[in-house]
């Protein structure tokens, strides 16, 4: 049975609570003693109050006699609420604590694989979801695994604490309380954690349709079926709201099941009182109302553990989906010194992505010579950008070699970085300065060397008129970089990083033709001398490279400067002057 | 605290009087429970025998509180739930009738944000809001009277912890406040700086930093955790003033009591009874400010649905048009549109007569795509002097215009649906051989063979993304199947598309222009050649119209920019 609660099949081979809880074990321990201590003081206030009363009652001639209950019903009243303050401080302490180190063990997972994300789509909906988990596995630890642990040493102290008193009545609390703690949490578990779980399901098909429906409203108002969709998504929430009210009521249930267990320990402990206590002298009495009236608060520590219980059949997901992550990567390539000049040579690459059967190039052969200047085309899906990550090694080629100066580009790791630059499609601009962007191109870059390629690249003017000129952040409300401009901040860091190679995968997608002209030029004029592989999608400024090729399935099948092309291949003219609009 | 919205809600002055009624039998349970508890302990103080019934008292009148609150839950429930439907159908309804213009307006992420998670929130406020605040205003003063006459005194004092406990609370509440919602801000950014970092980790690892970066993504966070605990500090003292005056009133009372006891001024029963019903005296504001917070976010986005809801509709122009024919017409006269930042499009003048194909041609930013939907009716102009089919208006959003529409974005939307109900969008009653035909024309039999179910793969998206030239395709299927539509319009239909694609997708487009009406906003020169009239837009303003020869020969702009376009042409 218990194997059929998720969230324990998940933390099986779990790499993302159990460790963490290992790690900071000692602020743990701390949070749940502060965390019992809070019930303790708690029940003890009212223990001691029961007492006082019953003494005081007795009208004993010294107030002497009542003085220590006095200090203690004091003490606890004091107590209570400054223990469950540093209680409450400490476990959040713990969850951040865990949470940073948390958040960098996913950036590690992630780096590894970093330049494998296929589409940005993909990518964008990742991200949403791992940081959503960071969230839940955050409620994980404060809303299901603290309380519940604080609840076990509670039942420990009641059972230990009663059983001392009286073996038999211990017993008894063992079973009333084992209820409470686990008979009811994993009812609960078995009879709506699978509600729980679709109810989640569906949650998130709404949301994605919705999602999907809202981003195509405009087909929807054109077609004139909009309120057809809103009939069956309208269908869909009340599917969704019937689950639910199913699953409220069970709770409903499950609590007020809970609330009369709760009772029964009540009473339980009133008659208990009676047989220990009863009958005798109020020397004994005093006690009944003392035991009877210390088991009210603690209550509200094992109120909560049915729905936490409950609740982590929502986390397996994130948990699973965590635990899928590749594991951070071990790196130890050889150190790779290389000298100009550099050259590339591809021979006979063949490459098929992993767990697919489409052979995606099949034998290429290609050099490219130190300042090269190339030009590869060719229409989605022939290979480009597959060519791409395989020339920056973070592919390997199924058969066939691709090297850097004879050495395989796959053998360099992180240092391919010193040869390699790339600008892509949509370069990213982290949220922080102008100026700190830039500077990941080289972290030692003084002002001037920024003001430097930032004219080179034609935004100097631009930057000088901002406010705070290096210092403005990228996003900041009321500016915001053009296509053609993030581009060239780009390029921007690209020349302070100054390697001999670098790649522009399809940088110019959906610019106009004049701001694509004109960053085009750009480029060519300010990485003159370095070897250059661009990826392009049409013929714009292409007379100003060396060399162009043309990929169809996998293979070239056009090849040469853009005058020998001009010259000899009818194709190659024809879309020449479609995209002039000859 | 109540929002004022709440009380005109169908059936809110029904539920309060229920609650109302619930809240009163509850407190008289609460009473009943905690007298037959202390009249139990009482006689077995005394010596006596246990008095079964009285404990028997004590169990009804705890399960009967339990169960009423049982109820109680049932019937919020019931209740919120059916408000948050209605309000969610409402919202969705007028996002679907209103289509692009509010998307655009809102954003599609808080839309969607606003339909699921705001309605849930609302549904949380609605429930917590009502069965909250009555039991602070039943209860507690139930409870007082019994302890009144309990024993005056200390019901005095336990009343007076009540304005205190508030009075701490909002003091330190709004300490809190003012941090915490600096603090927030902060979230926002190391959430947003963690999601960051992870975007451009590709990036990163382009530029060799990415390992490197782990280091001080760690040192981020604890730097965000050392704040944010100076500020719990803070923020948590307020449940700390809750804590510490409710348990410490119950101390003081309990010392009192026993005072008062050796004095021989109260018996054993009274003073049981009020140390019983103390903490009930309090869990109603305890419960309340336990809640607070969330019912805060459920009331802000109660506000802003219902904000939405009320807003103005775009003006519709309910004219019947035929279908456009060869001899219909459209002129536009002082067309005008300002954005919301106060640049301005216009005034445009132009006139069209039947089947003609219209290229409007620009940079980035002219106001080529405002333009475009200012005849598509998605927005509305400021200002307008249109004549269609000899009908008089001053909005193209004319149900009848747009029922004739085919509107091909330069990304256009493909649904996460089969590959059938995303060709038969505009026409769901096709028949699969009209479909496989569609298919066929528009050069999509690679990407069929390549679905492992065929037709009925679902594509988009989440499932299997298409290339753009794809996306392309599949529009103009849509199109294929409904030739009765006689209106299409283009915005950049090729502009991201690879060269040899958008040559072979152009030979699929302009067939299907033929007997149609067309406009074609696009800044790829080949396109010109095809088009019958062509409209130049230069920083939202129209600088010239004609044919292309026309414009070639007299206008210095058109010539400028087809110059510029082409780059260093060097004349081969």
């Amino acid at each position: 049975m218990i194997n059929r609660i998720p969230i324990l099949k998940a933390l099986k081979n779990d790499r993302w609570v159990r460790p963490f809880l290992k790690r900071y074990k000692k602020t743990l321990i701390l949070a749940i003693f502060l965390g019992i201590l809070t019930f303790f003081c708690g029940g003890g206030l009212m223990f001691c109050a029961g007492y006082l009363i019953s003494r005081s009652a007795a009208r004993p001639e010294n107030i002497l006699l009542v003085y220590v209950p006095i200090v203690l019903t004091r003490a606890f009243g004091v107590f209570r609420p400054a223990v469950r303050y540093v209680e409450r401080l400490v476990s959040h302490n713990w969850v951040f604590r865990m949470t940073s180190k948390f958040r960098q063990q996913l950036y590690d997972s992630l780096e590894r694989d970093a330049t494998n994300f296929n589409s940005k789509y993909q990518l964008g909906d990742i991200l949403g979801l791992l940081s959503d988990d960071v969230s839940h596995i955050q409620n994980l630890y404060l809303r299901s695994i603290f309380p519940m642990m604080v609840a076990w040493g509670l039942y420990a102290i009641i059972v230990i604490g009663l059983g001392w008193l009286s073996p038999l009545m211990g017993l008894w609390m063992l079973v009333v309380f084992g209820l409470i703690i686990f008979a009811i949490p994993i009812w609960s578990v078995l009879v709506n954690g699978a509600r729980q779980t679709y109810e989640k399901q569906m949650q998130d098909k709404l949301y994605a349709d919705l999602t999907d429906n809202v981003m195509g409203v405009n087909d929807w108002v054109l077609s004139g079926r909009g309120s057809a969709f809103l009939k069956l998504h309208v269908k869909d929430q009340q599917e969704l709201f019937e689950v639910d009210q199913v699953m409220k009521k069970f709770e409903r249930w499950r609590d007020y099941t809970f609330q009369l267990v709760y009772l029964l320990a009540i009473v339980s402990l009133i008659i208990w009182g009676m047989f220990r206590f009863g009958q005798r002298d109020t020397y004994y009495t005093n006690w009944i109302a003392a035991f009877a009236l210390a088991l009210f608060p603690t209550v509200s520590a094992f109120a909560g553990l049915p729905a936490a219980a409950q609740e982590t059949n929502i986390y397996k997901d994130s948990l699973n989906r965590l635990n899928n992550l590749p594991g951070p990567e071990v790196e130890n390539k050889k150190a790779i010194t290389l000298k100009a000049p550099y050259e590339i040579d591809l021979k006979d690459v063949h490459y098929t992505y992993p767990k697919t059967d489409k052979e995606i190039l099949h034998g290429l052969n290609l050099t490219i010579k130190n300042g090269e200047k190339l030009a590869i085309l060719g229409r989605s899906g022939a290979g480009k950008s597959t060519l791409a990550s395989l020339l920056r090694g973070d592919r390997t080629p199924d058969s066939g070699s691709i090297t850097l100066n004879g050495i395989s580009t796959d053998q360099f790791g992180d240092q391919i970085a010193n040869y390699f630059s790339i600008i892509n499609q949509n370069p990213y601009l982290f949220n922080t300065t102008i100026g700190n962007n830039l500077r990941l191109g080289n972290e030692d870059a003084t002002d001037d060397q920024l003001w430097d390629v930032l004219r080179r690249v034609g935004l100097d003017q631009m930057v000088e008129k901002l406010p705070q000129g290096l210092e403005t952040e990228v996003d900041e409300a009321g500016l915001r970089f053009s296509g053609g401009e993030r581009h060239r901040l780009a390029l921007a860091r690209i020349l302070l990083k100054d390697t001999p190679i670098v790649l522009l995968d399809e940088p110019t997608v959906g610019l106009d033709p004049i701001t694509e002209q004109a960053v085009i030029d750009t480029f060519m004029t300010q990485l003159k001398g370095k070897t250059l592989i661009w990826i392009t999608h049409h013929l714009q400024g292409i007379d100003q490279m060396d060399q162009v090729i043309f990929l169809e399935d996998g293979k070239i099948y056009m090849q040469g400067s853009p005058k020998e092309l001009w010259q000899t291949e009818q194709r190659y003219r024809e879309l020449k002057r479609a995209d002039q609009g000859l | 605290m109540i929002d004022r919205q709440l009380f005109k809600l169908a059936g809110a002055s029904a539920i309060m009087r229920k609650l109302a009624v619930i809240e009163i039998l509850q407190a008289f349970f609460i009473i009943g429970q905690a007298l037959a508890l202390s009249a139990v302990l009482t006689g077995l103080w005394k010596g006596h025998a246990l008095n079964w019934l009285l404990l028997l008292l004590f169990i009804v009148c705890f399960a009967l509180r339990q169960l009423i609150n049982t109820i109680r839950d049932a019937i919020l429930n019931k209740y919120s739930g059916k408000i948050a439907e209605d309000l969610r159908e409402k919202l969705l309804t007028k996002v679907f009738n209103e289509g692009q213009a509010l998307v655009q307006k809102q954003g599609t992420g808080s839309l969607i944000t606003m339909a699921l998670d705001g309605v849930d929130e609302v549904r949380q406020y609605v429930k917590l809001i009502y069965s909250k605040v009555l039991t602070m205003m039943i209860v507690p003063i139930i409870v007082f009277i019994c302890m009144l006459c309990l024993n005056c005194l200390s019901a005095v004092i336990l009343l007076l912890m009540y304005p205190l406990i508030v009075l701490f609370m909002i003091i330190l509440g709004h300490a809190a406040q003012d941090k915490a919602i600096k603090q927030f801000g902060r979230f926002q950014v190391l959430s947003n700086n963690f999601i960051d970092s992870l975007r451009g980790i590709d990036t990163l690892k382009y530029l060799g930093l990415s390992k490197r970066y782990s280091k001080s993504i760690y040192r981020l966070s604890e730097n965000f955790r050392k704040k944010t605990m100076a500020v719990l500090k803070v923020a948590m003292l307020s449940t700390f003033a809750l804590d510490f005056f409710t348990t410490l009133s119950i101390a003081i009372i309990a010392v009192f009591l026993g005072f008062d006891l050796m004095n021989g001024k109260i018996n054993l029963f009274p003073a049981l009874g009020i140390l019983i019903l103390a903490p009930d005296f309090f869990l109603p504001i305890r419960d309340f400010a336990g809640d607070f917070h969330a019912t805060l976010n459920g009331k802000n986005a109660f506000k802003r649905i219902n904000e939405l809801i009320a807003a103005p509709k775009e003006p519709v122009k309910k004219i019947a048009l035929t279908d456009w024919s060869a001899n219909d017409e459209l002129i536009i006269n002082d067309l005008r549109f300002n954005y919301l930042k106060g640049a301005e499009i216009g005034p445009i003048n132009f006139k069209i007569k039947g089947y003609q194909k219209i290229g409007i041609i620009g940079m980035s930013g002219s106001g080529k795509s405002t333009l475009i939907n200012l005849i598509s009716g998605f927005l509305t102009p400021s200002q307008a002097d249109i004549e269609i089919e000899g009908h008089k208006t001053n909005t193209m959003n004319i149900p009848d215009w747009q029922r004739q529409l085919i509107y091909i974005p330069q990304q256009p939307y493909v649904f996460s649906k089969s590959l059938r109900e995303n060709i038969a969008f505009y026409h769901p009653e096709a028949t699969d051989q009209e479909i496989l035909q569609a298919i066929h024309v528009m050069g999509l039999d690679d990407l069929l063979n390549d679905l492992p179910k065929g037709l009925d793969t679902v594509i988009g998206q989440g499932k299997r993304a298409l290339s753009g030239g794809q996306a392309q395709r599949i529009a103009l299927a849509r199109a294929f199947l409904d030739p009765k539509r006689k209106v299409m319009i283009f915005d950049e239909p090729t502009a991201h598309l690879d060269i040899e694609t958008e040559i072979d997708l152009k030979t699929k487009m302009l067939p299907l222009m033929q007997k149609r009406l067309v406009f074609f906003a696009t800044h790829r020169l080949h396109w010109l050649k095809e088009m019958d009239y062509i409209l130049v837009m230069n920083h939202g303003q129209l600088v010239g119209q004609g044919t292309f020869a026309d414009l070639q020969a007299n206008n210095s702009y058109f010539i400028d920019l087809i110059h510029g376009m082409r780059g260093e042409s060097n004349d081969q």
